[in-house]
């Protein structure tokens, strides 16, 4: 049982190491919060690994892990009822807030620009995270997302002129 | 977007360009199209910010075992996955990335901060939420910080009735009752109430219950929590 269970462990370490960072940098920009992407990221390789025996090389292994992740993220933000709220909403403000203010320009850049993104519906934002997040080619997201490359491009399309718009009102940040 | 990638030949770029100079609505379009790609640049950079960073293999696989427990192992995985890594390019590919591996932890443990020991906050894991500062249990009498992160062992889970809030008790070392703090959850939404004996990290507001009878540092609200070892 005990030499099972090293095998398993060590089976599983070599699944995450090599998957471990594209992975997690497709669930938290597609979850937003790092910490429910922790349990999101969990679940996609619990699922990859309980599904390896099944796994018939009909597509990439890469590409298989990047469907469950996908398929993770959309399951989580349709579950998830309440989403993370920040402090200063709970709190509102007050002498204690305003210590924590965002008073740096970068941090308010960036701010917009996750807000911007993480504002996107669902399938424009993961295309934009596949194409600048992954880096990934029309053709590996269309295996991914399952559609034609020329889909995905067109949904890429309206994604940035989606989020053109929504940070119109930040342009001298940008 | 090939175009503004730079990614057509050419001749059909003069084309496009030549239809650009007498079509003011592509223009427009493609004004925003660079704008919104230059976004979406700027985020990719962004989202590879080392703020965030994924889990550690040991702590999910300590979460993965449990689950793999309750919902039995896959068959011949570790075969298969094996199989796959055993061609020559993935077994030099696994050489470097062991080696790799090898010399970041080297230097990693180099530079790993005193505190970093058994029962204190882990800081490296500290920028998960930004803003957060790492405080030890048993720094809360002495903690100025209003954002924290602190971990601990849940010794303690119960229903306040005067605070009409669900209460955790945290301490720094399973059975010492002392040093703790109470973790104060006013919104289970999201949630995962975690069972006595596990080890959590918590995010939230650091404050000081003065109440008759209580006297005790607080984590209230808390605002995000992660179970780390159940």
């Amino acid at each position: 049982m005990q030499a099972a269970r090293r095998g398993d462990a060590q089976a599983f370490r070599e699944l995450y190491q090599a998957y471990r960072d594209p992975v997690w940098a497709l669930v938290v920009s597609l979850v937003g919060d790092p910490l429910q992407a922790q349990d999101v990221l969990q679940n996609v390789f619990f699922k990859a690994f309980r599904g390896l025996g099944g796994f018939r090389f009909q597509s990439g292994l890469f590409t298989w892990i990047y469907r469950i992740a996908h398929n993770e993220c959309l399951n989580h933000l349709r579950n998830r009822q309440v989403p993370y709220v920040p402090l200063e909403a709970i709190v509102g403000s007050g002498d204690e807030i305003d210590r924590a203010r965002i008073s740096d320009l970068e941090e308010a850049r960036k701010a917009a620009l996750r807000d911007a993104v993480m504002q996107l519906p669902f399938k424009m934002r993961e295309v934009v995270v596949l194409k600048y997040v992954e880096d990934l080619s029309y053709m590996e997201m269309s295996r991914i997302l399952g559609c034609p490359p020329g889909t995905v491009a067109s949904r890429l399309n309206r994604a940035l002129v989606e989020l053109e718009m929504r940070l119109r009102p930040f342009k001298e940040l940008l | 977007m090939a175009y503004l990638e730079g990614g057509v030949a050419p001749g059909k770029a003069k084309l496009i360009e030549r239809h650009l100079g007498a079509c003011r609505e592509c223009e427009e379009l493609l004004a925003r199209l660079r704008s919104g790609h230059e976004a979406g640049r700027q985020f990719g950079r962004l989202a590879s910010d080392p703020g965030h960073r994924p889990p550690e293999f040991e702590e999910v696989w300590a979460a993965t075992d449990a689950d793999l427990d309750r919902h039995g192992r896959p068959a011949r995985a570790g075969g298969k996955l094996l199989q796959t890594l055993s061609t020559p390019l993935a077994v030099r590919a696994l050489i470097v990335l062991v080696l790799t591996q090898a010399v970041l932890l080297v230097v990693f443990l180099r530079k790993i901060p005193p505190r970093a020991v058994a029962g204190a906050v882990r800081t490296e894991d500290a920028p998960l939420l930004r803003g957060y500062s790492p405080v030890r249990i048993a720094e809360f009498s002495s903690n100025s910080e209003f954002r924290v992160v602190t971990e601990g062992f849940v010794e303690d889970v119960y229903f306040d009735e005067h605070e009409k809030s669900l209460h955790i008790k945290l301490v720094e070392a399973p059975l010492r009752p002392e040093p703790f703090v109470i973790c104060e959850v006013r919104d289970l939404g999201g949630l995962t109430i975690p069972s006595p004996g596990s080890r959590v990290r918590v995010y939230g507001a650091a404050r000081y219950d003065a109440q008759p009878g209580r006297g005790w540092h607080e984590v209230n609200p808390v605002l995000a929590m992660a179970v780390l070892k159940r």
